[in-house]
């Protein structure tokens, strides 16, 4: 191909890449009206009950950021980051920083969930999602996850796995307070 | 993260078949690619921790995490481009001939990248009512991750047909194009896209962007091609 050929089908294909750009840009749409358990979505909404008896949902805390934290007793990396996400919530809760950890209670021995909390200590609240509501609404495959949800109720990040460093929570609890 | 180390593996030793057609040996080869790779993982921590350093100055042991979502990706491509230059200058491995022997390993990388975004959910579509749409996040959508890996496996399929005697250059720069053509196209189907200023979609001007470049360099290669 010569020289002048070659210049002609690049300013061929640039102007059709460009003429392409203004043309999708009519069709942009945000994700964040939609529900779904994914970065850029509204969280999908939940109600349960909490060890103690009360019924928390989630759209409840809209206006806070919110950690949702799905875990079981018998999961080794649950219970690792346990403590890191108690200081953080100690630390936080003042700024509107919310912890809701799920409990896999179908998955796991319900008996176990209360002396667990007293173990570690936790105060934020613990909920028991006996159905898998919370489960199957965030097509939970791997324990833990956690969903971290900002102010306008949309998750801004999924960790999937863990043990979740100290440091890791603190950055991700930043930018949801923001 | 499994499909992309797999991809990975594929990718190397693909390009190890090759490499001698482009004057690298594989051993430069293998060691190049271990020592960004390296560079990879070190510099997406090290640009994360100094991202974030009012974090890890209150827990500085998050440091040594085991945690992969430490990671800042800039930064990591950025650490691995400058080992590997330093690799390349202390071996005296020619520039253009270097990365058309890595072009094979990228390719590969990028049909690994498409299917991990196609097992992980990641990189999805614009809601649509098309016959080929896949369900996803509570929706019926384009399927990108499909659009990605089907590019890229074209994109494989063309350079590892390109002919021996094209100037050094010409093979990777082919790669870089028709990766920059597929995203500038596939980008409009994500629902997911960042977006600049009146909907325009930030990865589509880069990928524009860098086709030009690759064009520029195109015509570069071939006029040093010409003059050599």
């Amino acid at each position: 191909m010569k020289k002048t050929q070659r210049l002609v089908l690049y300013v061929f294909i640039l102007t059709l890449g460009a003429a392409w750009i203004a043309y999708a840009a009519n069709f942009t749409s945000a994700s964040g009206n939609t529900s779904a358990p994914q970065t850029g979505f509204t969280a999908p909404d939940f109600m349960l009950q909490s060890i103690d008896g009360k019924t928390y949902a989630l759209s409840e805390f809209k206006g806070s950021a919110v950690l949702v934290n799905l875990w079981a007793t018998w999961c080794p990396p649950c219970r690792a980051e346990m403590p890191a996400i108690e200081k953080m919530y100690r630390e936080y809760q003042d700024q509107g920083f919310v912890v809701l950890a799920v409990n896999m209670t179908y998955q796991d021995d319900s008996a176990a969930v209360l002396p667990f909390a007293q173990e570690y200590n936790l105060t934020f609240p613990i909920l028991l999602d006996e159905k898998s509501v919370v489960g199957s609404a965030y097509q939970l495959r791997s324990l833990p996850t956690s969903y971290f949800i900002n102010r306008a109720g949309v998750i801004s990040e999924v960790v999937v796995g863990g043990p979740m460093a100290e440091a890791l929570l603190r950055t991700r609890i930043e930018q949801i307070l923001k | 993260m499994i499909l992309l180390i797999a991809a990975a593996w594929i990718g190397l030793s693909l390009a190890e078949k090759r490499a001698e057609r482009h004057g690298v040996s594989k051993e430069d080869l293998n060691n190049i690619t271990f020592y960004s790779l390296v560079a990879l993982i070190l510099g997406g921590r090290v640009f994360f921790v100094l991202q974030n350093l009012s974090a890890f100055v209150k827990s500085p042991l998050g440091i040594f995490s085991i945690n992969p979502d430490l990671f800042e990706p800039t930064g990591a491509f950025a650490a691995a481009g400058v080992v590997a230059l330093i690799y390349g200058q202390r071996r005296s491995l020619k520039f253009w001939s270097t990365l058309d022997a890595l072009a094979p390993f990228f390719s590969i990388l990028a049909i690994g990248l498409g299917l991990s975004h196609l097992a992980s959910g990641a990189f999805f579509g614009k809601e649509t009512a098309l016959p080929f749409a896949i369900d996803l996040w509570n929706a019926a959508r384009h399927p990108t991750q499909i659009y990605e890996t089907l590019a890229a496996l074209l994109t494989f399929g063309l350079v590892w047909r390109i002919e021996k005697n094209q100037p050094p250059g010409f093979l990777f720069l082919a790669f870089a194009a028709l990766t920059a053509l597929s995203q500038l196209v596939i980008q409009a189907f994500r629902a997911d896209a960042a977006v600049i200023f009146n909907g325009v979609i930030q990865g589509q001007v880069v990928a524009w962007f860098a086709l030009a470049l690759c064009f520029v360099l195109f015509e570069f290669r071939f006029k040093q091609a010409q003059n050599g």
